[in-house]
């Protein structure tokens, strides 16, 4: 299955064209919102994006939304417990200042009055001001995760509407003041359909590439299991074929290298593609973009005070 | 010529148009001069405007400007030669709480009432659109235009003496900010196709509706000014204030802006986009084909 996909992934690489490699905007701080404890170590994009943010001197907020009890093969306590301890522990890799868990049921977000998600990523606009959001695209095509669409569609609300007095006054009451978000950073799988088509690459340096791979593997609730390095170093076996960097290793740390090896492989790929040596593809949303028709009169007026 | 021109105008002059929008400024900004075309022509239009746009406003409360921006609303509407407006009145950003059955049956009783030959409605499938509100709206407007030809869809419309009726045309608009939005998406029989109208001979009066929003205009111009304040730039423009004529001014560079981005790689010096389902659109082709004949 896995092999399947990397060939997907290499020949939707290899047809694309390559994107403009973009600096980081202005600013210092960013927040991350996400459905589930692992979207932000995910291998088609995030984890690079925080590791490089930091390296930068930003600060940075994750936002977990459900309660992720469905992801594991614990129970449904358990999975919550354990999945944010690592959802914490994975943020800390990666640098970040902490993580918000709003604890919504898993896969279950449907219920969930879309204005009442759009209200709680309103309030941590206001309270940290961020220059990026980074999250899911909320226009992808084919994304069969209820959750993701869900957050997405609120994240796409909330960027915008968190800058305006008259949304949610009761805020303002408190001495949160209006914040628009400038820029977006969004995300989808790149191989699924043509909703989501990237439009800027970002450049990593190996380091922010091994710090997301660290993290990504971190969560081993789900990921980077014995049961998987087993399975692999079996079918190896059975193809005739070996791997000497796993000999003598136990099947966890075995999982944790290929792991580290498909992170690694995976964004050396789309930096090949795109004029780097490591990076990730986004859909940016610039901080004029809403205003089209006033995008490029604004480029050309503003002046520096 | 002269008899082609005359047929013409007596056709356009019993022109039925519904425009449905979401919010005030999003049908001038996007369809304003192929509207005032249509209304010079001599269509009766009749304008659906959803939600109260009690959101945007600079130092307003909601109630206040929702009530300023819906007479300024119909002070746009009058720029473009729009006959009458319905305000629905949902509160705006908050169209993803409505149920989406009650706004299309609410947006149906306009077309069975007003039964037009054309529809304009909100694209909800244009992507990087941020106002939701807008694709709620577009998605609702759809599907009305669908059920309004079905007599099982509020049957209790017909107790009331409103007959289903057929749309023959349809129109979405929106913000050229799908990067994609000029590629087909499919054959015209299936999927609307993207099309570009000249606005040149209206391009006056879209501007002079686009400035009569002052509310929403002074809000974008104070989110822009407080943009480039907080990240250490300024824009000439407002060096005197956000006075009334420098909105006025920015508004202006706006409609201009967005004329020629639509008009671009087109022959047109001014223009507005659109996606369009014309009379071929969910015809088979045998049917289509033997009708050309």
């Amino acid at each position: 299955m896995k092999r399947w996909l990397f060939l997907a992934v290499a020949s939707f690489l290899q047809a694309a064209e390559p994107l403009p490699l973009v600096e980081l905007p202005k600013g210092q701080t960013f927040l991350v919102f996400q459905p589930h404890h692992d979207d932000h170590t995910t291998d088609y994009g995030m984890g690079g994006l925080i590791a490089r943010l930091v390296d930068e001197g930003w600060k940075g907020w994750f936002l977990r939304a459900s309660n992720d009890e469905k992801d594991g093969a614990a129970s449904y306590g358990v999975n919550d417990q354990v999945n944010l301890r690592e959802s914490q522990a994975a943020g800390k890799v990666l640098g970040m200042e902490g993580v918000y868990s709003m604890s919504w049921r898993n896969d279950y977000m449907d219920s969930i009055p879309l204005l009442e998600l759009r209200e709680q990523l309103i309030v941590l606009i206001r309270k940290h001001r961020p220059d990026v959001v980074l999250g899911h695209d909320p226009w992808a095509h084919y994304d069969r995760n209820p959750d993701h669409r869900k957050v997405a569609r609120a994240l796409a609300e909330a960027t915008w509407m968190s800058g305006l007095a008259n949304v949610h006054p009761e805020h303002v009451a408190l001495g949160l003041r209006p914040h628009r978000v400038p820029v977006l950073f969004l995300k989808a799988r790149w191989d699924y359909g043509r909703g989501h088509e990237a439009n800027v690459a970002v450049s990593l340096t190996a380091e922010q590439v091994r710090r997301k791979a660290i993290a990504y593997q971190t969560h081993r609730n789900v990921y980077a299991s014995p049961a998987m390095g087993a399975s692999i170093c079996k079918q190896l076996e059975a193809e005739g074929l070996t791997a000497t960097e796993l000999d003598g290793l136990s099947d966890g740390d075995a999982a944790v290298r290929i792991e580290e090896w498909y992170m690694d492989w995976i964004s050396r790929k789309v930096g090949a593609a795109n004029g780097a040596k490591y990076a990730e593809i986004y859909y940016r949303v610039a901080e004029f973009d809403h205003l089209p028709g006033l995008k490029s009169y604004l480029e050309k007026s503003q002046l520096k005070k | 010529m002269k008899i082609f021109l005359l047929f013409a105008t007596v056709c356009l002059w019993n022109q039925s148009v519904l425009v449905v929008t979401a919010d005030a400024s999003d049908y001038v900004l996007c369809a304003g001069g192929t509207l005032a075309k249509l209304a010079s022509g001599g269509a009766q239009i009749t304008l659906v405007r959803v939600t109260n746009d009690d959101k945007d406003s600079v130092n307003l409360l909601p109630e206040e400007t929702a009530n300023r921006v819906r007479q300024e609303s119909e002070a746009a509407a009058k720029e473009l030669g729009i006959a009458k407006v319905i305000h629905l009145g949902y509160r705006a950003g908050e169209l993803g709480g409505v149920s989406p059955t009650e706004l299309r049956d609410r947006i149906m009783f306009y077309v069975r009432l007003t039964k037009p030959d054309v529809m304009f409605i909100p694209n909800p499938y244009a992507e990087y659109v941020e106002v939701l509100d807008r694709h709620y709206t577009g998605m609702a407007a759809e599907e009305a235009r669908r059920t309004a030809t079905m007599p099982n869809h509020q049957p209790a419309h017909a107790i009331a003496g409103l007959s289903p009726h057929i749309v023959k045309e349809l129109y979405y608009y929106s913000a050229p900010v799908d990067p994609r939005r000029r590629e087909p998406e499919g054959p015209a029989q299936f999927v609307p196709q993207p099309v570009v109208r000249d606005i040149a001979g209206t391009f006056t009066r879209k501007l002079r509706a686009a400035q009569a929003l002052t509310t929403i205009n002074q809000a974008m111009a104070a989110a822009i000014h407080r943009r480039l304040e907080d990240t250490g730039r300024r824009l000439p423009l407002f060096d005197r204030g956000l006075t009334e004529s420098a909105v006025a001014k920015l508004v202006e560079e706006n409609v201009r802006g967005l004329a020629a981005l639509c008009a671009k790689d087109t022959q047109f010096r001014q223009a507005e986009e659109f996606h369009h389902a014309g009379p071929d659109y969910q015809v088979p082709l045998r049917y289509s084909g033997a009708a050309k004949r």
